[in-house]
């Protein structure tokens, strides 16, 4: 072991897993060849997987920014191009429409009929033809010849790049890692959230671009020309970057800004140009290779190229986020693997459930490279050398937090009992979301470990209860509890290797992480019915509570009532209870342990402080939180399905998080008010008009607009609110003294240092 | 008897070897000084000795070889040290920054912290700030504070971890002399009180005044060693003071200076 580890030297890794994995394909091709197919048709998406990462490596060596949104990037430029091609039309983006806050306020008046004009959807640059096939079908022809469709594309992509730079990663240069991934989340959430409103979630067909008629090799294997096209540009994009980097000035200054800002500016660079130009390159490429590569599976999804990101993080990391050649290579490889599992999935030995071949292997794969590389170089990853002016928000002690949440818990279980149904599940799914962004405060916020499987581990508690808890006859709040301890030891068992990692590698473990439990379980169909885990409702001492269990008023003779408001006063109960915890937390040795750690590391070891150890408790403590969160959003949903329970869910709900204000119990109340079909959802819906489809379009850019501007979130922005109002009323706190350390006032002390130093 | 000690520490960056074979001790209720030029290899010591950098060698601490112990166990042996750069914990307020070293968590004491957090007992922590002049600044965001000032508070978190041994790095640096000869009281009349410390200052007027004993490092390597007033008399250590290997612009620019050598040359005169 020590041999290993002595001889492994960081260095050699890329080096050595890319060995492994070619001496295994090179062995798996000798031995047969419908292997070699099989791997064989895993080269476009490796392709792809490779332009993705490649695209990320980019970004990275431009500006420092881990780019989560990379496979989103190459989703929109495929629909940009389908939109072209097949309806001749330029999607726009949602622009917002201050005449429709006129036209609401009118319609409210009464009069449904006024109209004022809308920003247009679609910029129709030409019209689709139609032509007669046999049979005397109509079929539409393409609206755009493909050279035009793919120009336009193209150009679009660029600008798309300019504007990802100029509005959000410029602004963010000196921001905390935390921010940086933040951004780029709420830019996954915005591309994928255009392309639903604009094109709907569901599969639409394309057209090929490139030949694919087969290629033969040798031994009677087939390999599609599009897929050897794919491949072909891949690398010959590869090799010109490498050149670029290598042998170019401008290459070289990037490589040196990457490394110190200063290095660029000796070359006569400026660090932001370079940043600028790398975006447009690496949203070009993405957006390229995903016009080229959605026809391969025939059909484009807002999800598919998206979640690529994962196996594309996958390659990027192993190469350092620095090697091209490396990027590449792991990134084809990874195509080619993923196929190769397919086939074999079929074979007797392969793992299984339910006589059905596991599914969500595949996605495993670049999950456990992920891991192993990280868990195997450590510490040694890159971290760029550009200065951090930004911290991480504030953490305030709250005060009077038990009359508040007294307070505030009461009025709302008071308020389920008179409100509509609408207004009731909201409230419910609000107190849900409450729950999540608690376990987020915990974590991300307290320790500033950046975690995108919250959503995940709610499904294991969930699915917990679903399949144990209810299967096995375990009664109420046993259910839930057992639920929130599996979440523990999932969340533990993500956490442990995530020790050896911090910032921006962490959110692309747990990313990972995510993508893995929820193609594993919750997408199984063996384990998870076709519909999803089923929950039971709950009931105590034979009070049927379940959202579902219609309630009866007293006396009223009237219908039940549905969803059932004792539903919701139990998940009030567990929120009130649950942020008395994590305000304690906050104020207990071990908030100050964990508020230690996030500032500063080596200074917490050298007081004493058992800086994995508090880690360790806090990604505990957040699964706990999380996986009873999972569970009462399992009895809310009567089931546990991919569709809330997965990696895409956990991103947005760091977005609801971050935006409520993610170091902040305060915070996480605000943040379960935004979350999809709470409070604030319904206020939209049902008293501006506007269609919930836009929620996770603002949540995206809310978040975006947050980490730009106010990384204390909309708690943080409220609390600064109520000072700055004290302080005009002349009434301010006092600026010194435990009771109040976040006033934003100087006290004595501070003016008289001032003083000082003056 | 030694209560902390080095044998043949050694730390390399790449090629370089920033302290090489060095040996010292600090024996109980001792001040020992570290000094040197900058860049000499005095934080990286601490580093090795505190476990902050790999190092070669071995070093002993109350009798038990903590070579292999990891940085926050070090820590609770009894280890503590401060920074060069104050390195605070800048969301907590100053009175907090002292309870996280003062603290140990359990798993009881965490559970009942999550029902209801205790009080703790802060008198001994206000003591400590008053010791150091920082009454007022208890409830304060360590970002409030002058540079001064700051350097108190990681001395006064060092100090509320009750240590054993404490080496300090550079603690008097940004504070005028007047409030560098109270510290330099104060860490005295704590070494009297039976704390054990290795001091890295810049200063040589206060080091050459309190210490008991010196290390001087240059390049990484031992240059010499022994009382204030051995030091004071030894050639090398005013060669590496004074030596053209070490630019003008450089000792200005890292604020030490003129000042110190001519408190050595007058010390020596
Ligand atoms: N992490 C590191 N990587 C590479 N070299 C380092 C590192 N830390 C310190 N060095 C180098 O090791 C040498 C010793 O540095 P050290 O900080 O110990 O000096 P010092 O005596 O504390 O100086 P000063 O008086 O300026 O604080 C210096 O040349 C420094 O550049
Ligand atoms: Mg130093």
């Amino acid at each position: 072991m020590t041999f290993v580890r002595s001889w492994l030297t960081p260095k050699k890794i890329p080096a050595v897993v890319a060995g492994i994995f070619g001496v295994v394909v090179l062995v798996v091709i000798l031995a047969n060849s419908d292997q070699t197919q099989a791997i064989a048709l895993g080269l476009g998406g490796g392709a792809l997987i490779a332009a993705i990462a490649l695209s990320i490596t980019l970004n990275y060596q431009g500006s420092g920014v881990v780019n989560f949104a990379a496979g989103a990037v190459a989703m929109y430029g495929g629909y940009v191009y389908y939109g072209l091609r097949v309806n001749g039309q330029l999607f726009l983006p949602p622009i917002p429409n201050p005449l429709a806050l006129v036209e609401g306020v009118v319609h409210l008046a009464g009069d449904k009929a006024f109209s004022l004009p809308h920003i247009p959807v679609f910029i129709t640059l030409a019209h689709p033809g139609t032509g007669t096939a046999a049979y005397g079908t109509v079929i539409q022809q393409p609206a755009m010849a493909v050279w035009a469709a793919m120009l336009i594309s193209l150009v679009v992509l660029a600008l798309l790049g300019l504007a990802f730079h100029f509005l959000i990663f410029r602004p963010l240069r000196r921001a905390p890692v935390l921010a940086k991934v933040v951004a780029s989340v709420g830019l996954f959430i915005v591309m994928q959230a255009v392309i639903v409103l604009r094109f709907t979630s569901s599969a639409k067909s394309v057209s090929p671009i490139l030949p694919s008629s087969p290629l033969h090799l040798p031994r009677g294997v087939r390999v599609p020309e599009d897929q050897t096209l794919l491949v072909l540009i891949v690398i010959a994009v590869t090799a010109g970057l490498w050149a670029l980097f290598r042998f170019s000035r401008f290459g070289l200054a990037t490589r040196a800004a990457s490394e110190n800002e200063k290095g660029a500016l000796v070359l006569g660079y400026s660090p932001d140009m370079l940043a600028g130009v790398n975006w447009v390159a690496s949203t070009v490429l993405a957006g390229f290779f995903g016009i080229l590569a959605a026809p391969i599976n025939q059909s484009i999804d807002p999800i598919t190229i998206t979640l690529l990101i994962v196996p594309a993080l996958a390659a990027a990391l192993l190469a350092r986020f620095s090697s091209f050649v490396v990027t590449t290579a792991t990134g084809l490889a990874l195509g080619m693997a993923t196929s190769w599992i397919q086939l074999i999935s079929n074979k007797s030995w392969f793992p299984k459930a339910s006589g059905q071949a596991l599914p969500g292997l595949t996605d495993a794969l670049p999950f456990l490279v992920i891991i192993i590389v990280l868990a195997v170089r450590g510490k040694s990853l890159p971290t760029r050398g550009s200065i951090e002016t930004v911290k991480l928000p504030f953490a305030p002690r709250a005060r009077a937090a038990v009359p508040t949440t007294l307070a505030l818990g009461i009025a709302a279980m008071v308020l389920l009992f008179f409100v509509t149904p609408v207004w009731r599940l909201s409230i419910v799914n609000s107190l849900v979301g409450m729950i999540i962004c608690l376990s987020l405060v915990v974590l991300t916020g307290y320790v500033g470990q950046i975690s995108l499987m919250q959503m995940a581990l709610a499904g294991i508690g969930g699915f917990t209860l679903s399949k144990v808890a209810d299967a096995h006859h375990i009664p109420f709040p046993f259910g839930p509890l057992l639920g929130a301890l599996a979440a523990v030891v999932i969340g533990l068992l993500a956490g442990v290797p995530a020790l050896r990692v911090r910032g921006v590698n962490l959110a692309v473990v747990t990313f990972a992480a995510a993508v893995t439990i929820q193609n594993l379980i919750f997408a199984n169909p063996a384990w998870s019915g076709l519909k999803g885990a089923s929950v039971k409702a709950p009931s105590l001492f034979g009070f049927h509570f379940g959202p579902n269990d219609p309630w009866t008023k007293p006396f009223s003779g009237g219908r039940g009532l549905l969803p059932n408001p004792w539903f919701g006063v139990f998940c009030a109960l567990v929120v009130m209870v649950l942020v008395l915890v994590v305000v304690n937390l906050r104020r207990s040795r071990i908030g100050r342990h964990m508020l230690a750690v996030r500032a500063n590391e080596r200074a917490a070891a050298a007081a004493g402080v058992s800086v994995a150890g508090t880690k360790i408790l806090a990604f505990g403590v957040a699964a706990f939180i999380a996986g009873l969160g999972g569970a009462l959003s399992g009895y809310r949903f009567g089931s546990v399905t991919s569709l809330y329970f997965g990696a895409i869910p956990s991103m947005i709900f760091l977005a609801y998080a971050y935006l409520g204000g993610i170091s902040s119990v305060s915070g996480a109340m605000v943040g379960g008010f935004i979350v999809a079909g709470g409070i604030s959802t319904t206020i939209m819906t049902n008293w501006l008009h506007i269609s919930d489809q836009y929620t996770l379009l603002l949540a995206g850019i809310g978040l975006i607009f947050m980490a730009i501007q106010n990384p204390k979130g909309v708690a943080g922005a409220l609390r600064d609110g109520v000072h700055l109002v004290r302080r005009r009323m002349g009434r301010a706190t006092p600026g010194h003294g435990l009771s109040s350390p976040d006033d934003v006032s100087p006290g004595p002390l501070q003016s008289a240092t001032a003083e000082a130093g003056a | 008897m030694a209560v902390l000690s080095t044998q043949g520490l050694g730390v390399a960056f790449g090629a370089k070897k920033a302290v090489n074979d060095f040996s010292l001790e600090v024996g109980e209720g001792q001040l020992v000084g570290l000094i040197g030029p900058n860049g000499a290899g005095k934080t990286t010591t601490i580093d090795a000795i505190t476990g902050f950098v790999p190092a070669t060698g071995a070093v002993t601490f109350d009798g038990t070889d903590i070579s292999s112990f990891s940085s926050t166990q070090r820590a609770r042996a009894g280890l503590g040290r401060t920074w060069q750069s104050s390195e605070l914990f800048d969301d907590l307020t100053v009175m907090e920054n002292l309870q996280v070293a003062a603290e140990r968590i359990d798993v009881k004491g965490f559970l009942r912290d999550l029902v209801r957090p205790r009080n703790d007992d802060l008198s001994e922590m206000e003591a400590i700030l008053d010791s150091l002049e920082l009454t007022g600044a208890a409830g304060v965001l360590p970002t409030d504070l002058s540079h001064g000032q700051r350097k108190l508070v990681g001395v006064a978190r060092a100090l509320a971890a009750r240590p054993k041994v404490l080496c300090m790095d550079e603690p008097a640096a940004g504070l005028d002399t007047e409030e560098s000869q109270a510290l330099g009281r104060r860490i005295r009349s704590l070494v009297d009180g039976g704390l054990s410390v290795l001091l890295i200052d810049h200063d040589m007027g206060l080091v050459l005044t309190i210490c008991d004993y010196l290390y001087v490092l240059d390049f990484g390597q031992l240059i010499a060693e022994g009382t204030p007033a051995q030091i004071r008399a030894d050639k090398r250590v005013i060669t590496a003071y004074l030596g053209d290997r070490h630019g003008e612009s450089e000792a200005e620019a890292n604020g030490m200076p003129e000042a110190s050598t001519s408190n050595l040359q007058e010390g020596e005169g």
